[in-house]
Formats: structure tokens, sequence, C-alpha cells
């Protein structure tokens, strides 16, 4: 009897052990194809392209043993969905693509401009798929183009992106992010565009110095230089930025320009209703640091102090007014989200309102106030150049 | 078999939160959207009625179980006609709740593995553990896996905090209103209400007079971590995307990425999921068994494991998608039958009736 009962034991566990292993789903490490970066293009005959950006083998280990080999390699589909290129694209590989460390989805112009409903399905659908990868927007050229450019920084171009992004050098916006502005009334979603180009010895590379804007599913244009500048100011995403200002006229010895750093940044969106229509005042306070100053001016003194924040103030509200004048003019975009705050502040008036808010939009008055408080100078109190005694 | 009043405390706490927080959360979102933490508060209220019903009708005869209380308190033969009412309800629930075991084992981690694989080895797992102890080893494996699943859920919530953000829950009120946070409370409450099965549990208590404390314990921890989970749920990914999910727990916990290098946490929730369907399968197992036993009178009740346990797997075969495990069973037999009449209707019905033959029986008595 007891020998039986053992006996039984053992049968049981043998079989749950045999059951446990998940034969059917295994995974191995080296029978994998870790994808890094996918792009989505729109080809020509109107399908859909992808392009895959895989880290080879030797790429993932961190060692420089391989020399000059290269870390990654691309492949590139055209199909009728994404899932159909996936399955073509899996056919030119000896291992099984995995999607599941994926940083970056870069989205082709012509795509954009076309829409983009289609390729999000398929991004939410795949059980692999997370929402931790960034989106961009390729500028002037193809995904594919993007995928294909290598980055000398970093052995996989994939991780230069997903670095660019992650250390707020641009914009950076997650899947959900991206997935929230689609599908929510008040907000239209924004991605940092990418352009392609070549460093100072000639080798090709790639900025991520635009913005993307999105009207519903669509790309709708971009923002650059001080545009691009002002919305990242209003995202306080202010990292890189810097904003210099023609303080008083050049001179022979000066060019009379200072420049600034942004310590902190904080943003407030108040709505009211004007007349039964919602008007947006859009306040932006800000600490910053004086980082070059070639004027003769002194800022140890407070008199210059004040006409220098009174400056940024007058400068940056023009800054931030005119692109949001873009957005409502050019765009007709709500891409600060105005619309999601109308629908927290005034609920009930939204409820009339937000199948329209991309017609309203345009027509909203926004009012922009900036306060520019600068806390610190820098290591010298007087200009750098020494002063003549 | 005799159980602790410790162990029915993890035994109606698992059952209750892993399932709540994993099935319904979409269903509640669809109606109540941002207002969400409303709804589970109207749920637990609802479920705290019902444990109110199902221990004071505990009290009325502490050393039976729902079988044996039917019949005494409504007579023999409409005893035996509510009975039949929450067999439907058990010999149904097993079936799904495997079923839907196997669907988020499916969606979310293991595509390629076929069903039976999967529900095989649970079914194997939960008539194991019925057969060799009854409640009595369910009841101690609970009691090991209680703690464990409460710091998965606690951990979970703890590494989305960064994620979160408030602004998502607002506008308060506004969106939903009184009747859709109702609507939204229902599916919640139909998944908490599990303390109803206190009433087949209680007799095998050491001390079945004190269990009710345990089980309002139980139903309270259970709703407010729900309650926290679902709202860290909603403002973590907002109301648009919530609803297109079949599992928003577990994208929660694919979002969580601290310090840069502790990503993809998707495991925590699994655990918290496997071990909650384990404990409730197993108890509805036993339930079952001991209950239809006790009803066709077989001594031996075990035998009739080994007649439950294939029915359930083939039942578990029957529904053809995910639409059809979760959205129909829920929304046809659950919520607008299971809640109303096998939670809440009947347990009040024994109450009311048992107290009124207690009041007269001691009235004739004194008489």
């Amino acid at each position: 009897m007891n020998l039986r009962r053992i006996g039984l034991a053992c049968t049981t566990l043998a079989l749950y052990l045999g059951l446990l292993t998940g034969c059917w789903d295994r995974n191995e490490m080296d029978e994998l194809a870790f994808v890094m970066a996918s792009g989505l293009d729109l080809a020509d005959d109107g399908e859909l392209e992808t392009s895959l950006q895989i880290a080879l083998p030797t790429g993932i280990q961190a060692s420089d043993q391989s020399g000059g080999k290269k870390a990654f390699m691309a492949v590139s589909e055209k199909g009728k969905d994404g899932m159909d290129t996936l399955s073509k694209e899996q056919q030119q590989l000896s291992r099984n693509i995995n999607l599941g460390h994926r940083r970056v989805i870069v989205i082709g112009e012509a795509l954009g401009r076309n829409g983009i409903n289609q390729v999000m399905d398929t991004l939410l659908r795949s059980p692999e798929s997370r929402y931790n990868s960034y989106i961009a927007t390729a500028y002037g050229t193809t995904a594919k183009e993007v995928i294909k450019t290598p980055y000398l920084l970093e052995k996989i171009p994939a991780v230069g992106l997903n670095n660019i992004m992650e250390g707020n050098f641009s914009i950076s916006v997650k899947t959900d992010e991206f997935l929230d502005g689609l599908a929510t009334y008040g907000k239209n979603p924004v991605t940092p565009g990418i352009r392609i180009t070549k460093d100072a010895l000639g080798n090709p590379t790639f900025v991520l110095d635009k913005i993307a804007v999105y009207r519903q599913n669509k790309l709708v244009g971009f923002l650059s230089d001080e545009q691009q500048k002002a919305f990242m100011l209003y995202r306080g995403n202010t990292q890189v930025i810097t904003w210099s200002l023609q303080l008083v006229p050049p001179k022979e010895e000066y060019k009379g320009t200072v420049n600034i750093h942004f310590l902190k940044v904080r943003t407030s969106v108040l709505t009211r209703m004007a007349e039964g229509k919602p008007a947006v005042d859009l306040r932006i306070k800000t600490t910053c640091r004086i980082s070059a100053n070639d004027t003769e001016l002194d800022f140890s003194r407070p008199e210059t102090l004040a006409l220098l924040e009174q400056k940024y103030e007058d400068e940056l509200r023009k800054a931030v007014a005119g692109v949001v004048s873009v957005s409502q003019q050019e765009f007709k975009s709500d891409i600060f989200g105005f619309g999601r705050k109308v629908h927290i502040d005034h609920p009930y008036v939204w409820k009339e309102i937000k199948e329209d808010w991309n017609e309203i939009y345009p027509s909203v008055p926004v009012d922009v106030k900036i306060e520019v408080k600068i806390e610190r100078i820098g290591r010298t109190q007087a200009p750098g150049q020494l002063m003549k005694y | 078999m005799k159980i602790t009043g410790m162990q029915v405390f993890w035994l109606i706490t698992l059952m209750s939160m892993g399932m709540t927080l994993v099935m319904t959360l979409t269903p509640s979102v669809t109606s109540a959207k941002q207002d969400i933490w409303m709804s589970v508060i109207v749920a637990s209220c609802i479920t705290l009625l019902i444990t109110f019903f199902t221990t004071q009708t505990s009290l009325l005869h502490p050393d039976q179980n729902l079988v044996q209380l039917s019949r005494t308190i409504l007579g023999k033969w409409l005893g035996s006609v509510v009975m039949l009412v929450y067999f439907i309800q058990w010999f149904t629930i097993l079936p799904i709740v495997l079923r839907q075991f196997n669907d988020v084992i499916h969606i979310m981690i293991l595509p390629q593995t076929p069903k039976w694989a999967i529900m095989l080895i649970m079914l194997s797992l939960i008539t194991y553990s019925t057969y060799s102890g009854g409640i009595e080893s369910i009841a101690r494996c609970s009691e090991i896996l209680g703690p464990i699943v409460i710091i998965m859920v606690l951990l979970t919530l703890l590494a989305s905090v960064n994620n979160v953000d408030l602004h998502l829950l607002l506008p308060v009120y506004a969106d939903s209103g009184l009747s859709a946070i109702f609507k939204g409370s229902l599916a919640p409450a139909s998944y908490l209400g599990h303390s109803v099965e206190y009433l087949m549990l209680a007799p095998f208590l050491i001390k079945p007079r004190k269990g009710g404390k345990y089980a309002f314990a139980a139903v309270i921890t259970a709703s407010s971590l729900v309650l926290l989970a679902m709202t860290m749920a909603i403002a973590t990914m907002g109301v648009p995307i919530t609803p297109k999910m079949w599992y928003p727990f577990f994208e929660m916990s694919r979002k969580i990425s601290l310090f840069g290098f502790i990503e993809n946490l998707d495991p925590l929730p699994i655990v918290v999921w496997v071990a909650s369907v384990f404990v409730k399968l197993a108890v509805y197992l036993f339930i079952t068994s001991y209950g239809t036993a006790q009803y066709l009178n077989i001594k031996n009740w075990r035998i009739m494991i080994w007649f439950i346990a294939p029915i359930v797997l083939i039942f578990a075969f029957i529904p053809q998608n995910v639409t059809e495990a979760i959205s129909n069973y829920l929304f046809n037999y659950w919520i607008p039958i299971a809640l109303p009449v096998n939670m809440l209707g009947l347990p009040l019905l024994l109450l009311i009736v048992g107290k009124i033959r207690q009041v007269s029986g001691r009235s004739a008595q004194k008489g």
C-alpha cells in the first residue's frame, strides 16, 4: 500500500514536470531575433512596408572584440498589413522574431500623412508588444531609411534613438501616450521628428530636432527651430534647450546677446467660459540660469536683472503664443491638450462640444503669460570679458 | 475536516480578489469611466450586504451547510429546489473559471500552448488537492498562497506609483452619473460576492459561531485592494485605452519601468492570477462535490470528484473564444441571475424564513 502510494506520487510528479516545461512556448535566447526598432511606411503602390532593425548576436554583447563588424541588420518587406509583412520578414530569418525589446517605432512621413489607424491595431493586438516603446516620425524621409541608418556613437542605432528620447534630449512619446492622444477628443498626438543628415566627417546620422504634429490619426506637419523649442518649454522638456536673446544692440566689442538655461518650468493651463465659449489661459513659470553673457551689463545688479527678466518674458511669450497660433491656424490640431483641461474644468459643456473640438480649437482664444525668474547668474558676476580699468 | 477562522479569511480573500482584479476592470470602466473607484465602493457595499446575509443565516444553524440549511429552513421540497439554483451556479462557474484561466495564460504569456495542456494541469492540481484532504488541504494552501498573492499585488501597485497621473481621474462624476456608476459596480460586486460560499464553509469551522468576523475581514481586505488597484490602473492608463484591453491589470504591470532597469514585471500578476484561480477552482470543486453528494445522499463525497472533474474539462472547451467566456457568461448569467438570486435573494430568503421559524418555534415552546 505504502509503496503504491509512493509510486503514484512519483508518477504524478513526473507527469507534471513533463507538462510544466512549456514546450509549445519555449523561447531560447539563441533562437530569437531581437527587434530593436521597427519602421512603418506607405509603399508607392499603397501597400504597407515595414522594416525591422534586428540586433546581431555580437551586437548584444557589449564587448568590442567584433571589431569593424556590423552590430545590426535590417529587413524590410511590403504587404497588406503589419502581420503580413512580419511573416514575410520571418521567412528571411533563421531565428524567431521577438518584439518584446523593441525600443522605437518609426512612422514614415508618407504613411503618417495617409493615416495610421490600421498600423495601430497591429501595435495593440500582439501579445508581445509593449507600451514602453517610443514613437517617432521620420521627417522628409521614410522609416526604412531611418532604420537602415547606422549611428556611430552606439552599436545599435535604436539604442541611440532610445537614449536620446529617454534622456529628454528631444521630446519623448511612448506608445501609450501616443495612443491616448489618438483616442481622446481633447488632445492630439505629437511625436519627435527624425531627420537623416550627415555629421561633419560625412557619415550618415540622424537628428531628432523636429516635432511631428498629428491631427487625429493623420500627420499634418512638423514644428522646428523656435516653435519646437517653445513647445518643449511648454512640456517642461528643457534639458537641452537654451534660449538666447538680443538684449542690447550689438556693439563693436559685444554682440549684445544673453543666453539662459531653464532650471525649472511649471506650466498651468486654466480654462474659463467666455460667452459660452471656452477660453484658455496658459501660464508658464520658469526659473532660469544665465549661461552666457555677451554684453557689458552686470547682472549682479537688481535693475539689470529685472530688465533681463522683463525682456525674456516678452520674448518667450511671443514664442509660445507663436506655436499656439501655428497649432491653431496651420495645423488645426490641439497638441497642447487644452481640450482635456476644458473637459476637466467644464465637464458638462465639454459633453456638448467634444466631438467638434477639432473645429472649435482654432478659434479658441489662448492667453499666454510667462514669468521668468533668474535664480543663478553663473560663476561670474560681471561679464566674462575683462573690463579695462 | 476542520478549518480555522484565519483559513476562511484567506480562502474568501483569494477567491474574491484575484479574479475581480483581472476580469472585472474592463466591464466596469466601460460603464463608469474614471469614476470606477465609486463603482468599486458601491460594489463593496453590496458585498458587505451579501456577507451580512450569509453570516447571519449561518448563525441560525451553525453546524449545517447550505444543503442541510435550506432543507431545514425551507422544508425538504422547497429546499431542494433552492439548492438546484445553486448547483447551476457551481456547475457553470467551474468550467468558466477554468476557461478564463486558460484564456489569460493564452493571451498574455503562452500563445502557442494548446488549451488542453493548460487546463489539464490546473484541473489535475485542483482534483488532487480536493481529493487528498478536502477543504482542509485547500484551506492550508490558501493560508500559504494568500500572503504571497497580497505581496505580489502590493508590489505591482508600488512599482506603478510613478506611472500614476491623478489627472486622469478627473472630472469626477460628470462623465458617468449615478446609473453608470451603479451599472459599473455590478461586475465587481458579482465577483466579490463569493462570500456567499461562506455558507458551505462555515460548518467546517472549529468555532462556527465566530466565523462571521473573518468573512467580513476577508471581504473588506479584498475590496480595498481591488479599489486601490483599479483606481491605479485607470490613473496609469487612462480611460480611452483601458476598456480596449481584455486584462488592464496585466497591462499596468507591463508599463512598469523603474530606474531604467526594472522592467517587464508581468510575471507578478501572473502569480496573483494562477494562485487565486487555483484556490477558487479548488473551493468550488470541493463544495460542488460535497454538496452534490449530500444532495443525492451519497456517503463518500470523494466519488463525486471523478464525475465532476471530467465534466468541467469538457464544458470548458465549449466557449469559442474570449468574448464568450468572459462577456456572455458575465452579462447573461452571472450579473443578471447569480448576483441578485444566488448571492442576495436566496440568502435573504433563508435568513427571513429562518428567523421567523426561530421566533415562532420559541413562542411555540413557551406556549
